[in-house]
């Protein structure tokens, strides 16, 4: 990596307020190319806000976003181009069956029919969503469905992949084969950064991390800097803060 | 400990009755303006209207009693009360939708009784402004009573006003409810389309029947229909009271328990798809049948072209086109959407040029430019469909915004989709209307100005869809709607009926002024102009789509 490289992702002070409550307040945020970065938060701390502000579902309030140096919201189509995105409990297109849905992506990227076709029977197999054969993208389960969102934000070759809570509600199995493939994307010279609020898959798997908590940034760097030798889950629970149950409340449970 | 905490459970528990229930939708309905200008206008709108279909309608029912007319006053109550009911049993099914503040699948992990969910739902469903209108309406029927029969029947009569608008609400509230779930169930989906298929062509021929009874039939013939009909749940509420103006006491009990056996069955019809609604939310899509491993090891894109456009280019538009072709059959809301569509188109021309025939016109009445009038309003009515359109998509049109899909591609291939299913239809339509007239040579005149219209409301739909876009709640109900929206979608549908018309007098127009042997032009140049409008509409509507994507997907995107 030489130094002027431009970032994968850089975020300059990003906001947005929904109704006068502040949902962002000003993040910058640098994720190196190469990295596999960590968006780490407690629930309503922005970090869904943070990442659609980030690939152009949502209008920041302020701030501006760059894609491996071109601007979201200024040069949006070619940013865009190496941007892959897995929005938030999002609903897919999910009246189309697996290999629908990934056809569809494909061709809305302007892909090639036949690249599409060779690579969607790559991950549908690699996924092991081959065996769903023509079930509708509706009756999957939370597993499989995180894993076909994960495959259409592949499929044209990003060079920066955004991930939006990729291990939610997803069974061990399925966790370990999206680590793996998300590994294999890093590997190759790919950028992830996720949104997650389980410390285990984060200690295990990234370089960087960011706390982003009541919509901003409370700890930033490579995953050592930040635990600063203690467990990550602890520096967490510091930053944002929390109260514990004395034993008193609930004693009717 | 086991005991004392059964005992607090005990203690913590009271009796849910019906007010909880209205309650929580004025509750939720509060919320639901927080912050929300535009919606606390919508509402005051909403209610403007409402007052005004109230006042008049009160005037129009206490007229026969201001008159002093007895027969006129029976006339009135049993016909005018007859079309409420119908029209609260076709409007949510075909444009509205209904009200669904409360869903009742939130209410199923609670521990209640189904009675007490339906009386709560309906005592809920009663609390509206529609509702209020109906009753403030055809309280003009006690004043009217009051005249002609004295207090007694004055009190007769407010009892059945009241009665009548359980009636209302109540079929409302079942049809929608069972239309929806037949929609969801695999089985029964394609019976229901069948079946009001059915219905919409039967209208022809009865309608004709009709015709031709009252053609040598004069005001006394509708005295025995309003009799009848009085005799009937759609206006035994309505009619009661007149009968005890009239001496007929003994009528009033008699009617009175046709009243109360009606609102009870439809209840214990509606408490059952509430039912299934319910559970509904769970099990909507399972059992749809086992799947199908991939046929001949089809590749991706083969499979996502349906195979009736296997021809389409492979590029954004064409996949966009053929995801949209899916969509409008996959998609319970669409489907609803598509098959009302199917109905009204039928309904709508058939009333127009064969009910008016037989005792305004003459057997004469038939016109061009009466058949130009209906089939633009039928073009309109289709495109309507299209009036929320990226609502169906929801969060999911997240995908075409990562994607960067240009706006003009979008509402292009988004209109090309919808008119894959509506262009065959509504050139059948122009047929049969046109046959069912009696007069081949129209076929012309019929489907040139159905399309123009058609291609008006595109033009205006596109623009529409893009700026008033609102979310769908995420309900198993394919007529369901927000707190607020049925409101919004009902004034958007409206404004874009009325712009539509405007745009689509050329074509009516043309019909009226071009000789006969010249009728045929109506159809080129009908084709023409609404091609040209639809494009227009797309180009002007694409350029404000792409600077306003975002906005458009957060609107659409269900607030939880």
């Amino acid at each position: 990596m030489t130094i002027d490289e431009p970032p994968a992702l850089a975020l300059r002070g990003l906001a947005k307020s929904f109704d006068r409550k502040v949902a962002v307040g000003g993040v910058d945020l640098d994720v190196p190319a190469g990295s596999f970065y960590g968006l780490l938060g407690p629930n309503g701390a922005g970090k869904t806000t943070t990442l659609s502000m980030a690939v152009g579902l949502l209008r920041p309030d302020a701030g501006r976003a760059w894609v491996l140096g071109h601007e979201v919201w200024t040069d949006p189509v070619e940013a865009k181009r190496l941007l892959g995105v897995l929005p938030d409990g999002g609903r897919l297109f999910d009246r189309l069956s697996g290999a629908e849905l990934l056809a569809y992506h494909g061709l809305l990227r302007g892909m090639d029919p036949d690249v599409v076709d060779q690579r969607a029977r790559e991950l549908l197999d690699v996924l092991a969503l081959a065996d769903a054969g023509r079930t509708l993208v509706v009756d999957y389960s939370a597993g499989m469905k995180k894993k076909i969102g994960l495959a259409c934000a592949l499929l044209h070759g990003p060079r920066l992949l955004v991930l939006d809570e990729p291990f939610e509600a997803v069974d061990p199995v399925a966790a370990a084969l999206i680590r793996d493939i998300l590994h294999r994307y890093v590997l190759g010279g790919g950028t992830v950064i996720f949104s997650s609020h389980v410390m285990e898959v984060v200690e295990r798997l990234c370089t960087h991390v960011a706390i982003l908590a009541q919509g901003t940034i409370k700890r930033v760097g490579t995953l050592d800097g930040v635990r600063h030798g203690r467990s990550l889950e602890d520096v967490f629970v510091e930053v944002v803060g929390g109260r514990t149950s004395t034993g008193e409340e609930l004693a009717w449970l | 400990m086991a005991v004392t905490a059964t005992t607090a459970a005990a203690a913590a528990t009271r009796r849910v009755s019906a007010r909880d229930f209205v309650r929580l939708k004025l509750r939720v309905t509060a919320n639901a303006f927080r912050g929300q200008g535009w919606r606390i206008a919508l509402f005051v709108l909403g209610l403007f209207f409402g007052l005004w279909f109230a006042v008049g309608g009160f005037l129009l029912f206490a007229a026969p009693g201001l008159a002093d007319s007895r027969d006129a006053a029976a006339l009135v109550a049993s016909l005018g009360g007859a079309a409420l009911v119908m029209g609260w049993l076709l409007v949510p099914l075909v444009f509205f939708g209904v009200d669904e503040t409360l869903d009742p699948a939130r209410f199923a992990l609670l521990p209640l009784g189904r009675r007490t969910v339906v009386t709560g739902m309906f005592a809920a469903a009663l609390v509206g402004v529609p509702a209020l209108a109906l009753l403030l309406a055809t309280s003009g029927l006690v004043l009217s009573a009051a005249m002609l029969g004295g207090a007694a029947s004055a009190v007769v009569t407010a009892v059945g006003v009241v009665l009548g608008l359980f009636v209302c609400v109540a079929a409302s509230r079942a049809v929608t409810s069972a239309f929806a779930t037949m929609l969801r169930s695999r089985r029964m989906r394609d019976l229901a389309a069948v079946f009001l298929a059915v219905c919409a062509a039967a209208l022809g021929p009865v309608q004709i029947l009709a015709i031709n009874t009252m053609e040598n039939a004069d005001w006394e013939r509708f005295t025995g229909v309003a009799e009848v009909l009085g005799w009937t749940p759609l206006a035994a509420p309505y009619s009661m009271g007149f009968d005890a103006a009239a001496g007929r006491w003994w009528a009033v009990p008699v009617k009175l328990l046709i009243g109360l056996a009606t609102v009870l069955v439809l209840l214990w019809w509606w408490s059952r798809s509430l039912e299934s609604a319910m559970v509904g939310a769970a099990t909507a899509s399972r059992g749809r049948g086992p799947a199908r491993t991939a046929a001949g090891g089809e590749g991706a894109v083969a499979q996502l072209f349906p195979p009736a456009l296997r021809r389409l280019p492979r590029t954004r538009a064409g996949a966009i086109v053929a995801r949209e072709a899916r969509y409008w059959w996959r998609d319970t809301r669409r489907r609803a959407s598509l098959i009302s569509v199917g109905v009204v188109g039928v309904f709508v021309p058939v009333v127009v040029n064969l009910g008016t025939q037989g005792f305004r016109f003459g057997s004469a009445g038939q016109s061009p430019t009466r058949l130009a009038l209906s089939m633009v309003f039928v073009g309109a009515l289709t495109a309507l469909s299209l009036v929320n359109q990226f609502g169906y998509d929801g969060s999911a049109y997240a995908a075409n915004v990562v994607a960067g899909v240009p706006g003009r591609t979008e509402l292009a291939a988004r209109a090309a989709g919808f008119s894959l299913y509506t262009v065959p239809l509504l050139g059948a339509i122009s047929v049969l209307i046109a046959l069912l007239v009696q007069q081949p040579g129209w076929i012309a005149v019929a489907a040139g100005a159905l399309f123009a219209g058609y291609g008006c409301g595109l033009a205006v739909t596109v623009v529409t869809s893009v700026l008033g876009a609102y979310a769908l709640p995420e309900t198993a109900n394919p007529f369901a709607m927000n707190t607020g929206s049925s409101m919004a979608k009902g004034l958007l549908s409206f404004a874009s009926l009325i712009a539509t018309a405007v745009l689509a007098i050329p074509a009516v127009v043309a019909a009226a002024l071009l000789p006969g042997a010249l009728l045929w032009l109506v159809l080129p140049v009908g084709l023409a102009y609404g091609a040209g409008a639809a494009a227009l509409g797309t180009h002007i509507a694409g350029d404000v789509l792409d600077h306003r994507t975002p906005e458009v997907l957060q609107l659409v995107t269900p607030r939880r």
